[in-house]
């Protein structure tokens, strides 16, 4: 099989490479071996939060702020600032839409009650403009009733106080009923399945009544598994508006974000290998030949170029081994101590080092093995490390924008 | 709870296994009790081993009193204890590095402390064992299982309070009250909130392992320990069925046991000087040893997933100087303080192993009696089923698991989570919830823990934080270690009356402690694990900014401060 580009990993950086280029004309194809980070997304996808310990307020304004060798600063600012200003675009186009903008974050409530800032958030959950005002007096925490993912007693401290009144409120419906009746069912993207239209409209029943003397319902991300026409219908239904707050767990929202940029993606005309693992590659000289996957056995994936965008650890974009850390498919040079005492530190809470681990690569993300730069191959996304998405809330926004900048040097 | 202004009958200073097994002793003896526990029951040594119901073959050789108790122990518990204990077998295999001359000395010595040895064909090991090294040249079969101390010492606190003893966890023992040559009780400082308080007993029982040589240095008197340091790895599945040993004398990480879902492998031993026992890590070194030498018992251990290290310290009484502690004895040390230091109403009952608990007990409440000067009804702990291993009446059980199930007419069998809490309880577990749907939800998807176990856990079993919470159900034991269970649970906390920030920075801390364990084993799927916990927690729940928060009372700042010895961390 022959392509223009071939991406390695289907996660938030690949899809975004792969609509980049797809959008562009290109025959692309993506392999992905399976779950991201999207799976764990928090509705929002962040650009900068916190440098040094601190919340960032204005990205943008940080930028100077930031190491050397994080992704950005390699980016160069002048890309980067364009770059920022095409995210949003290209989200809404794939259907997912956001609020939110770069030179200001907004604040984020998370599932256990923290306000985080946040750059770009599904336009339906709960997020504010500072982190000492909300816009209400009072609002109603609505559960699903017995679902132990969400935690109103955990958000309503927080609420209350800076001055919102709170009650605490749960709705359900014959079929979770009967949902519950499993003990393992009443996970989130089971109940988001269950949700269908008609489900939608029993529960704006009883959630109406709910809204009528408060400002707000506030309820957990259960809603809208493939598209948000289900969640455009609640909105419709209910009288008041309904902000969501993600599950710690499986997230609806994550999965949505990934079926919308799968699908967008295809629609483009790129080729998606949901469930196939790229192994190995075929070098000639400084140039892939061909990569190999699980599924395709010994049929050569041939391309001019290649994107390896396969995360980090939990991806298995990097592996640790006792001694220490690979690449497991091109056997790139990762910038890692071997002595595994030193990836990690005793607090988990401290900026642990094997978060920033990643591949060695040059000024347009190419990266090497045995110090030989790799001339059609771009490492995008977390697999680039230089970087601690954790500690400086930027995973999201090292995903795209690296993936967009590399995307832009292969159609250059 | 303290019993304000009572004078007590004894008071016991230590919540492990020895002195949750001494409490329920002299409350079956009509005594009146407190026991009082610095942090968590189990939070010592006796959560920090093997889980190994030794038949006493290990020691057979060397220690052949040690050996002795251990083998009648074992068999006692096994019917008093039967929730707690799973009857495997176990093997003492030779290698061909090995001498093979030794089994003939094992054997021999095994007979004469009373314990089944028989020799097997390695044939046979191979096929009763499938995990075995092929390569064995020996083998071995002796009565040896596995044991839960989590759940023994459990049983043995609520028989107590079932038997009017009064529990105090989280006060440690700062000073004793001594009028003269006497002591009259202890005084107590809560680790919570830093409040003091006052505790008076006719007779102060020290069951502190290891930290018991502190608390006699507290009453003035000196009890020489030798903290002999044990690292152990937990791998997330159970490859063997038998406990497997080397036959020779007793060595680095020579004992593989299997437990629940998981397997162990342990141990080393090291002295640790003893202003360090508080502040046990795993390094790197041990890792390797554990993993190199439990390779050569079963060489699949060698891509099995690592799940966390631990490290435990061994209680040894001693005089002598062996650096390794290896050759003292694990037998029983049960001193009157009267008689030995002119010091009256204090005991001190250490050394021993978790295997001999009851046994220690037993001295000590006789010793108790004794000093008291009541008439001793005598000792039944070894006749006397624990509660949850009374015998099961079939007719009741029949009637009851009818009624269990009425809502799902269609279900015959237990629930796999019912079947797990009655491992994890035994009767006891008839106390669960399981009337509806919402008592039946799962928490813990790896240990099968409902929202009505964590309930009963909570409302009866001293659960004051995840941490205790873990100990009592096995939250967040499993493979994903809390992940997607430790926030249910600290939920579930919240809403039985925890503050809600009090609850959110023990999760905090639950999650760190979590990685304390797992870092010295961090690669493969473990890092994995972390970096997605990590995201979970800290970037998803935003958790970092509650670590920031100052800890209020309710927070156990003071298990923060203390067990980061859980940079190490326990059986599970």
């Amino acid at each position: 099989m022959k392509f223009d580009t071939i991406i390695i990993g289907g996660g938030l950086s690949g899809m975004t490479a792969g609509i980049t280029l797809a959008r562009a004309g290109q025959r692309v194809a993506v392999f992905s071996t399976g779950q991201s980070a999207l799976q764990f997304s928090s509705g929002s996808m962040e650009l900068l939060g916190q440098l040094d310990g601190q919340n960032v307020e204005r990205p943008t304004e940080a930028y100077d702020s930031l190491p050397a060798g994080h992704p950005y600063r390699r980016i160069g600012k002048a890309k980067w600032l364009d770059l920022l200003g095409r995210v949003q675009p290209m989200l809404s186009e794939a259907g997912i839409n956001t609020i939110g903008d770069s030179s200001r974050n907004r604040w984020r409530l998370t599932p256990l009650g923290k306000l985080k800032p946040a750059w770009l958030t599904l336009d339906d959950f709960a997020t504010f403009t500072s982190p000492g005002k909300l816009p209400w007096r009072s609002v109603a925490l609505v559960n699903i009733t017995d679902f132990i993912d969400f935690y109103p007693q955990f958000l309503a401290p927080t609420l209350e106080r800076r001055g919102v009144k709170c009650r605490q409120e749960s709705v359900t419906i014959p079929r979770l009923e009967k949902l519950r009746q499993s003990s393992t069912e009443m996970r989130a993207p089971t109940v988001a399945r269950l949700l269908d239209d008609d489900a939608i409209r029993q529960i704006a029943g009883r959630l109406n009544v709910i809204a009528r003397d408060v400002d707000a319902l506030i309820m957990p991300a259960v809603v809208g598994l493939r598209d948000d026409h289900q969640l455009t219908l609640l909105r419709r239904l209910i009288v008041k508006p309904v902000y969501f707050v993600t599950t710690m767990s499986a997230s609806v929202p994550g999965i949505r974000i990934q079926m919308q940029l799968d699908a967008y993606f295809k629609k483009l005309g790129g080729t998606l290998f949901p469930g196939d693992t790229i192994v190995r590659a075929e070098m000639c000289g400084d140039r892939i030949q061909a990569v190999y996957s699980v599924n395709h056995g010994d049929e050569p994936l041939e391309a001019e170029n290649y994107v390896l965008a396969s995360g980090s650890f939990f991806g298995n974009g990097l592996v640790a081994l006792t001694d220490r850390i690979v690449e497991p498919v091109f056997g790139l040079d990762v910038d890692a101590p071997g002595a595994r005492a030193e990836w990690y530190k005793p607090d988990l809470y401290d900026a642990q080092p094997f978060m920033s681990y990643g591949v060695r690569s040059d000024d347009s993300f190419r990266p090497s093995a045995s110090g030989k730069t790799i001339l059609n191959l771009y490492a995008v996304g977390s697999i680039l490390g230089g970087c601690n998405p954790i500690k400086e809330g930027c995973g999201a926004g090292v995903a795209m924008l690296t993936a967009m900048a590399a995307a832009d040097r292969i159609l250059e | 709870m303290l019993t304000k202004g009572k004078e007590y009958d004894v008071i016991i200073i230590g919540g492990g296994a020895t002195g949750a097994g001494t409490a329920r002793d002299c409350a079956l003896r009509g005594l009146s009790v407190l026991l009082v526990e610095r942090y968590d029951f189990t939070a010592g040594a006796t959560g920090r081993n093997h889980g190994l119901l030794h038949s006493g073959a290990r020691y057979a050789v060397t220690d052949r009193e040690s050996a002795t108790e251990c083998i009648k122990e074992n068999m006692i518990l096994r019917r008093v204890a039967r929730h707690c204990v799973e009857e495997t077998g176990g093997l003492f295999i030779t290698l061909p590095e090995d001498d093979l001359g030794y089994q003939k000395l094992f054997v021999e010595s095994c007979e004469a402390a009373g314990i089944r040895a028989e020799v097997i064909d390695p044939e046979l090991a191979r096929r009763l064992e499938p995990s075995v090294n092929p390569t064995l040249t020996g083998a071995v079969k002796v009565p040896d299982g596995a044991i839960d101390p989590f759940r023994l010492t459990t049983a043995n606190v609520v028989d107590a309070t079932m038997h009017g003893a009064d529990v105090l966890t989280y006060h440690e023992v700062t000073g004793l009250i001594r009028n003269g040559d006497r002591i009259q009780g202890v005084c107590l400082t809560d680790v919570r909130t830093g409040a003091r308080s006052e505790a008076r007993g006719r007779l102060v029982i020290n069951a502190g392992g290891i930290w018991g040589a502190g608390i006699a240095a507290k009453a003035g008197v000196t009890v020489n320990m030798f903290p002999a340091k044990g690292s152990l790895l937990i791998f997330g599945h159970r490859i063997n069925n038998l406990v497997i040993n080397r036959c020779r004398k007793p060595a680095n990480a020579d004992i593989l046991v299997p437990g629940d879902t998981i397997c162990l492998i342990g141990t080393t031993s090291d002295r640790v000087p003893y202003d360090q026992i508080d502040h046990m890590t795993v390094t790197p070194e041990e890792v390797d040893i554990l993993m190199s030498e439990g390779a050569k018992l079963a060489p699949s251990l060698a891509h099995t997933r690592i799940l966390r290290a631990y490290a435990g310290v061994r209680p040894l009484v001693t005089s002598d100087d062996d650096p390794s502690g290896r050759s003292i004895s694990r037998g029983i040390v049960c001193l009157d303080h009267a008689t030995r230091d002119g010091l009256e109403g204090f005991i001190t009952i250490t050394g021993g192993k978790l295997m001999t608990y009851r046994l220690m007990a037993e001295w000590a409440t006789d010793l108790a009696m004794r000093k008291l000067g009541e008439s001793d009804p005598g000792c039944v702990t070894a006749d006397k089923p624990l509660p949850g291993s009374e015998p099961a009446e079939v007719k009741k059980e029949k009637k009851r698991l009818k009624g269990w199930n009425r809502r799902k007419s269609h279900v015959i069998e237990l629930s796999t989570e019912q079947l797990a809490a009655e491992g994890r309880h035994g009767t006891m577990s008839r106390k669960i919830d399981t009337r509806d749907a919402a008592s039946e939800a799962l928490v813990c998807e790896c240990e099968q823990v409902s929202v009505g176990e964590v309930n009963y856990a909570i409302d009866e079993l001293h659960v004051h934080n995840l941490l205790n919470l873990r100990r009592r159900t096995r939250l967040g034991m499993g493979t994903c270690q809390g992940q997607l269970c430790a926030c249910r649970g600290a939920g579930l906390l919240a809403k039985a009356g925890a503050c809600a920030d009090a609850a959110l920075a023990d999760l905090g801390w639950f999650i760190n402690e979590r990685w304390k364990g797992m870092s010295p084993v961090a690669w493969g799927e473990t890092i994995k694990e972390v970096q997605l916990m990590s995201w979970l927690y800290e970037g998803v729940g935003g958790l970092t900014e509650g670590r920031r928060q100052k800890m209020d009372a309710m927070a156990d700042k003071g298990e923060q401060d203390a067990e980061p010895a859980a940079k190490t961390e326990e059986k599970e």
